[in-house]
């Protein structure tokens, strides 16, 4: 390591940006992916109208310039002026600056900002020479390879980075779990649930590579639950009931229980044990105390029972997984029931692969049940359904790319500048499997 | 952000989290790399509240040799506990007996996170106290009459502080000369480069006048003549930058802001070699959008193309219908019949 400088690993979602070195367990930096420049909030849908308008054109043709930015009328350094992270949100508060979020749904929606937002990055907080670097980037499973491509263009030419290596974070969240006691054999078969602050994925992954056309995407997260618990606070007429004291009750005594019906007698018996108070302190040095009650194992429940928290969307998170598996090919289905792995912070709620992995071994003994029926006579030999929940859960993919990006084969996985210089930017869109088959 | 920090931002934001008085310490094992190859181990191995900070530099070796352990227990003092191995230098601060006024946390905040700079300080203290040295030698004499030492000047620190980068400092009786060596990999990087510097040079003669001289050179500059190690094939990759400190930055007032300011030089400048390059790609990206745009306003096989590329971006089947059919509806406008083609309605 001596002479080797650490790979510098970025994990760039849609809410929270994950920056650091390889080797570490957790993160350096963690900031919202937002920046704000010195400019007239969002350049898109300034029409007023309250949503984003419709592209007519993929923003990466559009290249993300946006209607009128003048560009050529910049001519000093105004295109340093900016600011990101929690910065970003600060400078936004005051006057002059506006705030924008370069990704949008897990993929990179404007490059110019992206770019700043990556040279920022790396010269203000890691403060590394990307010349002297490996970098392990992420992106979100079906990533069009255009976008590789303009990934690696900023990587190679405006940073000269020494290498890149792009891996797909539901791939990284599997190589993750390899931490967890309860993972055997480092295997990247299984299927990833990927629960953020906006959505959640279940994503089936095989022998490295993501089964696309079983991913399913489920429209509650981190968001939702707090929004849960922020409306059961209001209903009761709690002193403090804003949405940062909802998200500090979520984060704390939340949890999943077993069966909420028995659940709610047991809150009922022994209720100086399961209900809870909580104190929010002010500012200006006054609190007031919240009680917490039935939201600590309501909250969560909306991922197995969605119908009551929203009337849209109704299936329970068990089932998808399940349908998720069901449509994958038929010869990895063993594996991805056999390693469900867990990633993302909503679900690091105590219990809750526990009971995610119950409810999926229901649905699965009900189906060989009713299979074995109706062959007459026939046994299964049963099917081993196991939710691997682990330590690091919370950064899983980014976890995931520290562990891998110490590995000594992890630069001969990577493209370095020269092989770029050579092929063009294609020459991203295949990768080798890092920690696949092969490798340690 | 125009010039770079001079501090860690990492050490500072993990210091202050924990300087903040009530906070719970919390363990922490974390190596991270700074500018020039230096290596940051920040680490609690005994208790949570004793956290290490190690630092390794490539050059301490020569920085030792330049007076670096004395600027270092200058500014470290009590805090200072052998060198963790692997690591060329190790402070230690106990969160349970940290200064008691916030000044004083602060200060001890803000000095651990310049660790990497006062370890690069030295040779540049060392030369600027033999410049106060020389001067007042000199000013014994006529300038005729000087010996041979005080016209010429100190010797040569070099510092190579990257593989094939350096810095040299010679301190003289009326000016301190810094020359950095740096090396371009790309063609790109050097025109930039070449450019930004002669903005440098020129600095000095449009505007700013206590700016210190600068001067650019492809091959080693008079200073550096017969010291070893040196390349001299001028094949152009190196490139030498020569800052030349007069009195009247060298004043003890300026000093510790002129050595961090010229420390980070090397980075400063890759740092907007680079961000140059950004500029230039979001007006390239700017331009070819508005190409685009003029295209596919009148050729309708586009259509056909974008909503082919459509389907990658937008995985949302409604949405891609609704730009398909507005885009149609744009094209006909000019040609009413394209709504019948059997493309068209395969679009959409």
């Amino acid at each position: 390591m001596a002479n080797q400088t650490p790979a510098v690993v970025m994990d760039n979602g849609t809410g929270y940006s994950k920056l650091g070195f390889a080797g570490n367990d957790s993160p350096s930096f963690v900031f919202p992916t937002a920046i704000s420049t010195k400019s007239p909030a969002g350049g898109a849908g300034g029409s007023g109208s309250g949503r984003p308008a419709v592209a007519n054109k993929p923003s990466f043709l559009t290249g993300g310039a946006g209607p009128g930015s003048h560009l050529h009328g910049k001519r000093g350094t105004e295109d340093l002026d900016f600011f990101i992270g929690d910065e970003a949100l600060s400078a936004s508060a005051g006057p002059g600056y506006g705030i924008q979020y370069p990704i949008r749904h897990g993929q990179i929606d404007n490059w110019d900002l992206m770019e700043r937002f990556w040279s920022n990055s790396i010269f203000k907080y890691l403060r590394v020479e990307p010349e002297d670097h490996y970098f392990l980037l992420t992106e979100p499973p079906l990533n069009p390879p255009e976008n590789r491509e303009n990934t690696a263009e900023i990587m190679f030419e405006s940073f000269n980075c020494a290498g890149l290596y792009i891996a797909v974070q539901a791939v990284l969240a599997l190589a993750a779990s390899w931490t967890s006691s309860k993972v055997h054999d480092r295997s990247l078969t299984g299927t990833v649930i990927d629960s953020g602050a906006g959505v959640t994925h279940v994503i089936p992954v095989a022998e490295g590579y993501v089964i696309g056309s079983s991913i399913k995407s489920v429209p509650i997260a981190g968001r939702d639950i707090t929004n849960f618990v922020q409306s059961l606070l209001r209903d009761r007429g709690e002193p403090d009931s804003s949405l940062a004291t909802a998200e500090r009750i979520k984060e704390e005594y939340c949890y999943v229980s077993p069966d909420i019906v028995k659940e709610f007698a047991r809150f009922d018996r022994e209720a100086d044990d399961r209900f809870r108070k909580h104190t929010v302190n002010y500012p200006n040095g006054k609190s007031v105390q919240v009680d917490v009650g039935y939201e600590r194992f309501l909250a969560p429940e909306i991922f197995f029972n969605p119908e009551i928290y929203s009337s849209d969307f109704l299936t329970p998170l068990p089932n998808i997984v399940d349908t998720v598996i069901q449509t994958s090919p038929i010869d990895v289905r063993r594996g991805l029931y056999k390693n469900i792995v867990l990633s993302g912070g909503s679900t690091l709620y105590k219990d809750f692969g526990r009971r995610l992995q119950r409810d999926i071994r229901h649905l699965v003994d009900a189906r060989i049940q009713a299979s074995e029926a109706r062959s007459g006579g026939a046994k299964s030999g049963g099917l081993d359904v196991q939710v691997i929940s682990h330590k690091r859960q919370r950064h899983g993919p980014w976890f995931g790319g520290s562990l891998l990006g110490q590995t000594p084969e992890f630069r001969s996985y990577c493209h370095t500048k020269a092989e770029y210089d050579e092929i063009g930017p294609s020459i991203v869109r295949r990768f080798a499997l890092l920690g696949g088959p092969g490798s340690t | 952000m125009l010039l770079l920090d001079y501090q860690n931002v990492l050490i500072e934001s993990l210091l202050r989290d924990r300087f903040v008085p009530g906070a719970s310490p919390v363990s922490i094992d974390q190596v991270v790399s700074d500018f020039d190859g230096v290596t940051f181990h920040i680490s609690t191995p005994e208790t949570k509240s004793k956290i290490l900070v190690s630092i390794h530099v490539k050059c301490f070796s020569e920085l030792v040799q330049y007076g670096a352990q004395a600027v270092l227990e200058r500014e470290y003092g009590p805090y200072i506990v052998a060198p963790e191995s692997g690591y060329d230098f190790s402070v230690q601060i106990d969160l349970e007996d940290l200064p008691e006024d916030q000044e004083a946390r602060d200060d001890l905040m803000r000095r651990v996170s310049l660790l990497k700079r006062n370890a690069m300080a030295a040779p540049f203290e060392q030369a600027f106290d033999e410049f106060h040295q020389l001067q007042e030698e000199a000013s014994k004499y006529t300038s005729e009459s000087a010996p041979q030492g005080v016209k010429e000047g100190g010797e040569v620190r070099a510092i190579h502080y990257r593989e094939e980068e350096a810095i040299y400092i010679k301190a003289s009786h009326d000016r301190v000369t810094v020359i950095f060596s740096t090396v371009f990999r790309e063609e790109t990087d050097r025109i930039f480069g070449k450019v930004f510097l002669q903005e440098f040079v020129d600095a000095r003669r449009r505007a700013i006048q206590n700016a210190p001289q600068v001067l650019f050179l492809n091959e080693p500059p008079l200073e550096l003549q017969g010291i070893p190690g040196i390349n001299t094939s001028g094949s152009g990759e190196i490139g030498y930058i020569t800052f030349v400190l007069f009195p009247r930055h060298l004043t003890n007032q300026r000093r510790a802001e002129v050595i961090s300011h010229i420390q980070t030089f090397r980075d400063y400048f890759h740092y907007h070699i680079k961000a140059s390059k950004a500029y230039i790609h979001s007006r390239m990206r700017k331009r070819t959008a508005d190409f685009l745009q003029g295209t596919f306003k009148f050729r309708f096989v586009d259509v056909c193309v974008l909503t082919e590329i459509q389907s990658y971006v937008v995985p949302d089947l409604k949405q891609r219908r609704r730009s398909a059919r507005q885009l149609v509806e744009g094209h006909s406008r000019f040609n009413r019949d394209f709504r019948n083609s059997t493309c068209v309605s395969q679009c959409i």
